[in-house]
């Protein structure tokens, strides 16, 4: 009878280590394993540095066009203002003014927060709402050396940092804005 | 230790826990809904920068200003109305709208073809370089004309009110061809009745702007007449309350509860083919009560009162024979509306101030039988409506630098002195005008003093959008070359030898001289929101290489470098005439200037014109009376059309004479063909050179398309007598051939009258387009008015019959 009790003690312990393990593989695999399998990891056209270019502001690139929209990230035609031909030896540069100035190639960049074609999203009311950016955005103020890596999610095409809808919904809700379908969704 | 099926289930049990608590099911459930945004067939606008590129429309010749949305200024994405406009101000049909669809289409010739098979064989078309293709037209045209036979060549050409159509005209007078024609439209009859009334070619125009009371005769207003844009604007304008302003009153009189019908303040259901009687009937009312200005009809008016004629005989006046012949009680009977209607309807007419009425169905695509025209215009003559400041004026001429003068050569001479093949009965009608059908006719029935070598068709699918269109489809058999000008894979394109692809309507220069029935002068150019897309080319360009290989003096008449050359030189003139101004901002209101009021000019010089004029801007001017232009011997009105008797008319009949009811009889017997069956146009869907648009068919209703069958609109009691109820198969028959439809049961349908909309049944084109519904021109019949040899379309005779 004791031996009974003490193999059955046993296999209880052993029973909830199998438990474990399995939880614990499950857990590495759902939060480390799965998000490198999830995302490739994707670097920008050109290591562009906002850090060099402190003596620009920040509207001299990212700027309202005559209607009122964003004009995002700026086109070769912003860059060319100052790189018609190389100022630096650096080779960035270098192949930002051969690659794409000289070809008339538009820089393919990876938007990092691109909203799927069903968002309707402008930047202008959340300025004059007094957002700043860097409630939505990066700062990239800060000293990067590197641009950050792109992280594409393969299934479904997304870059990571897309900002979520609960996201903007929240935001909406805390500020007293609409959160009406059509606000987003025309 | 054992692993076994207990310690296994404690591991998946585990697992299980574990990813459970892991983002993986959560995110993987998120993204599936993510992903299924995203599927690769999804279509997917290109990313950047929007830009607009403002142009104006070619797509009818409503003449709207547009502006393209392009992205990156390389893909164009929607068109929108340009607000300057005065024409649209800022709206458009849903045809400009769908228009990027035709640029994109797969239906898009991309280089010259030849065919080398069998004509009509598609698998036939071969590319040929550009070189190849010009070459082998010009070395063509000159055999032509070397052997003899400038005459062989004819054209029909779609947009009659551009500079390109002048420039084909000058081609063909210097090479030496009389067969020039263009697609019909219902401006044609209207010019031949303004040559009989007031001695010049023109077309009415009406101040529908300050209307106030609108009796309309079958002007489908919200299906296309006119200019489609500005009556849209119109109406809401005239459903606008404003203070202190009664608002306009519309009457719809026509036998089909169109959508005009359905938005007007009263629907006068009228027999088929009868407003024209009615119109006489009111008239009769306006002359037996006095509501006219008997002193203006009796000194500015010929023929008004008994009149008489060339060899001295009296003949009778319109007076005496509306009297005679319309009483409202006839009329009644005529036109199944009671006689007390007809007697308010005309006591309502006189007593407005700002009363027009306005007529014209099919949307201005097929010629009016041209007494009907006639009684129309004699109406708003008795109704003060010609007299200066009146509500109907003439579409102003537009003062463009006039072509120079053609050098006729040889050749040339010789090929116009023959006689222009729209000969009815071996010989022209009195009052020959676009006489497309009778050429087709005369092409049909043999015995033309001289074959037809080549025919060119430019922006024009007569083979779909003609109709009776078996006419076109056997005449150009009897035609040894098609060569066509056209931008796409069309049902007229297949059937060609030779395609050479036009740049398309957003990726040219081209222009808009004057707008159908609107009473301001216009012009407007369009230019090339992009470039062209595939390897086209602009036919005007195309004409003048030709003309530049043939040489001599058909180069030295079309002198020009290039199409864009010529018409800078057009808006070169225009400048020159220091007339008009351009529209530059939202809310002008030419219509509100006087005749001979023109707007203070607003450029610099033919420079500074052509910039604006290619910036989106469109030039107008005043407008002109239309007895101001009075260019009669009488120097008057002539309501009796005095100058009949010296085109060889001399008969009897007084009434050949004067306006009156005389509808042509359709064919078939009436017993074989119980039902008249009437066709109809609609907004949403295009009919003519440009095919519907995917976008366009999408909005149609089930109960006209359903899949691939197309409904026939039928009253309640007529599908009753029948034996048909609602979705019935069936096969509706007319002398003309037969098509297999549905039956929609409809009370707004006149009774024993079967309603076919245009614009579906395409054969060409591609799976989006093609075998959708039925081509209502393979069944409907044209009758050919004997005065002016052009083809009138009312009304066909039919059966229908369970299929």
């Amino acid at each position: 009878m004791k031996e009974e009790k003490k193999s059955a003690s046993g296999q209880t312990i052993l029973g909830g280590l199998f438990f474990f393990a399995g939880l614990i593989v499950a857990l590495i695999v759902g939060w480390v394993v799965f998000p490198k399998v999830l995302y490739s990891e994707k670097t920008q056209p050109i290591n562009f540095s906002h850090a060099a270019h402190q003596d620009s502001a920040c509207e001299d690139c990212h700027y309202y066009l005559p209607d009122g929209s964003y004009s995002g990230a700026p086109g070769i035609e912003n860059c060319r203002q100052c790189h018609e031909e190389p100022m630096t030896d650096s080779e960035q540069e270098r192949i930002l003014v051969e690659d794409y100035i000289q070809k008339n190639r538009e820089i393919p960049w990876l938007v990092y927060g691109w909203q799927p074609d069903n968002v309707y999203f402008s930047h202008a009311p959340h300025q004059a709402a007094e957002l700043e950016c860097v409630q939505c955005h990066r700062d990239v103020t800060a000293d990067e050396e590197k641009l950050p890596i792109y992280y594409e999610n393969r299934w479904t095409g997304y870059s990571k940092s897309t900002m979520k809808m609960v996201a903007c919904e929240q935001c909406h809700a805390e500020r007293g804005a609409t959160n009406a379908c059509q606000m987003c969704h025309k | 230790m054992k692993f076994g099926r207990r310690a296994f289930l404690q591991f998946a049990a585990g697992a299980v826990g574990g990813t459970l608590l892991s983002p993986l099911p959560w995110k993987l459930a998120d993204d599936s809904a993510i992903w299924s945004q995203n599927w690769s067939w999804r279509p997917s606008p290109m990313r950047g920068l929007v830009s607009k590129a403002p142009s104006t429309c070619l797509f009818c010749d409503g003449g709207c200003g547009i502006q393209a949305h392009l992205v990156s200024q390389k893909n164009a994405i929607y068109i929108e109305g340009n607000p300057d406009s005065p024409v649209n101000q800022g709206g458009v049909c849903p045809l400009a709208a769908s228009g990027c669809q035709f640029l994109y289409a797969p239906y898009r010739v991309a280089q010259p073809m030849k065919q080398t098979k069998a004509r009509g064989d598609v698998t036939g078309f071969q590319p040929i370089s550009w070189e190849e293709a010009i070459s082998e037209l010009s070395l063509g045209l000159s055999k032509m004309r070397t052997r003899g036979n400038p005459q062989g060549l004819a054209c029909i050409s779609g947009r009659p009110r551009s500079s390109m159509f002048d420039l084909l005209r000058q081609f063909f007078s210097a090479y030496g061809s009389p067969n020039l024609f263009q697609m019909p439209s219902h401006a044609d009859s209207l010019e031949l009745a303004s040559t009989l009334t007031i001695g010049q070619t023109a077309t009415p125009a009406f101040a529908l702007e300050r209307a106030g009371y609108v009796l309309s005769f079958g002007a489908d207003m919200l299906a296309g007449w006119g200019a489609p844009s500005r009556m849209q604007s119109l109406f809401g304008h005239w459903r606008q309350e404003q203070p202190g302003v009664a608002p306009a009153k519309i009457v719809q009189i026509e036998p089909r509860l169109s959508m005009t019908a359905t938005k007007a303040d009263e629907w006068i259901a009228v027999k088929p083919g009868t407003q024209a009687a009615l119109a006489l009937g009111i008239v009769h009312v306006l002359i037996k009560n006095k509501l006219y200005d008997a002193d203006f009809m009796s000194s500015q008016v010929v023929g008004f009162e008994d009149w008489t004629d060339n060899s001295g005989k009296t003949r009778q006046g319109f007076k005496n024979l509306v009297m005679k012949n319309c009483a409202p009680r006839k009329i009644a009977e005529l036109t199944g509306v009671e006689a007390a209607k007809i007697e308010e309807l005309a006591k309502e007419f006189a007593a407005q101030e700002n009363a027009v009425a306005i007529w014209g169905g099919d949307s201005g695509e097929t010629p009016n039988n041209i007494y009907s025209d006639l009684s129309f215009l004699a109406l708003n003559l008795l109704k003060g409506n010609m007299q200066t400041g009146g509500m109907v004026s003439l579409v102003p001429p537009v003062p463009l630098e006039p072509l120079p003068e053609v050098q006729v050569d040889e050749w040339a001479q010789k090929g116009l002195q023959q006689p222009r093949l729209d000969l009815t009965q071996s010989k022209q009608a009195p009052l020959p005008g676009n006489g497309l059908y009778a050429f087709l006719d005369t092409l049909n029935r043999g015995g033309a003093p001289y074959s037809i070598e080549m025919l060119m068709i430019y922006e024009a699918n007569p083979v779909y959008s003609l109709p009776e269109n078996s006419l076109v489809k056997e005449a150009i058999k009897k035609v040894d070359r098609i060569v066509t000008f056209t931008s796409y894979l069309d049902e007229t394109a297949v059937q060609a030898d030779l395609i050479l692809p036009n740049h398309m309507a957003l990726e040219r220069h081209d222009d808009v001289i004057g707008l159908p029935g609107v009473p301001y002068a216009y012009y407007a150019v369009s230019n090339p929101v992009l470039p062209p897309r595939l390897d086209t080319k602009h036919t005007g360009d195309v004409v003048l290489t030709v003309a530049e290989k043939i040489g001599g003096a058909v180069k030295g008449s079309l002198p020009w470098k290039n199409f864009e050359t010529y018409l800078q030189g057009r808006v070169k003139g225009l400048a020159a005439a220091g007339t008009g101004a351009v529209a530059d901002k939202p809310g002008l209101k030419p219509w509100a200037l006087q005749p001979g009021q023109s707007p203070k000019t607003n450029y610099k010089n033919a420079k500074d014109l052509w910039s604006k004029l290619t910036s989106g801007l469109c030039w107008y001017g005043p407008p002109i009376g239309a007895l101001q232009e009075i260019k009669t011997t009488s120097g008057k009105y002539e309501l009796a059309f005095v100058s009949l008797q010296d085109r060889g008319v001399n008969v009897e009949d007084d009434a050949v004479y004067l306006p009156h009811y005389a509808p042509l009889s359709p064919s078939g017997d009436e017993k074989a063909f119980p039902l008249l069956m009437v066709s109809y146009r609609s907004l949403s869907l295009s009919s003519g050179y440009m095919a519907n648009p995917p976008f366009m068919t999408k909005t149609l209703w089930n109960f006209l398309l359903k899949g691939k069958d197309l409904f026939v609109e039928v009253h309640p009691e007529t599908a009753k007598s029948l034996g048909m109820q609602e979705g019935d198969r069936a096969t509706l028959k007319t002398p003309q051939g037969e098509v297999k439809v549905r039956i929609r049961v409809f009370p707004g349908a006149h009774p024993d009258t079967v309603f076919v909309v245009h614009g579906l049944g395409h054969t060409a084109y591609d799976e989006y387009i093609k075998d959708k519904g039925i081509n209502a021109n393979e069944v409907i019949e044209v009758q050919m008015d004997p005065i002016t040899g052009m083809g009138t379309v009312w009304a066909t005779r039919a059966q229908l019959a369970r299929a």
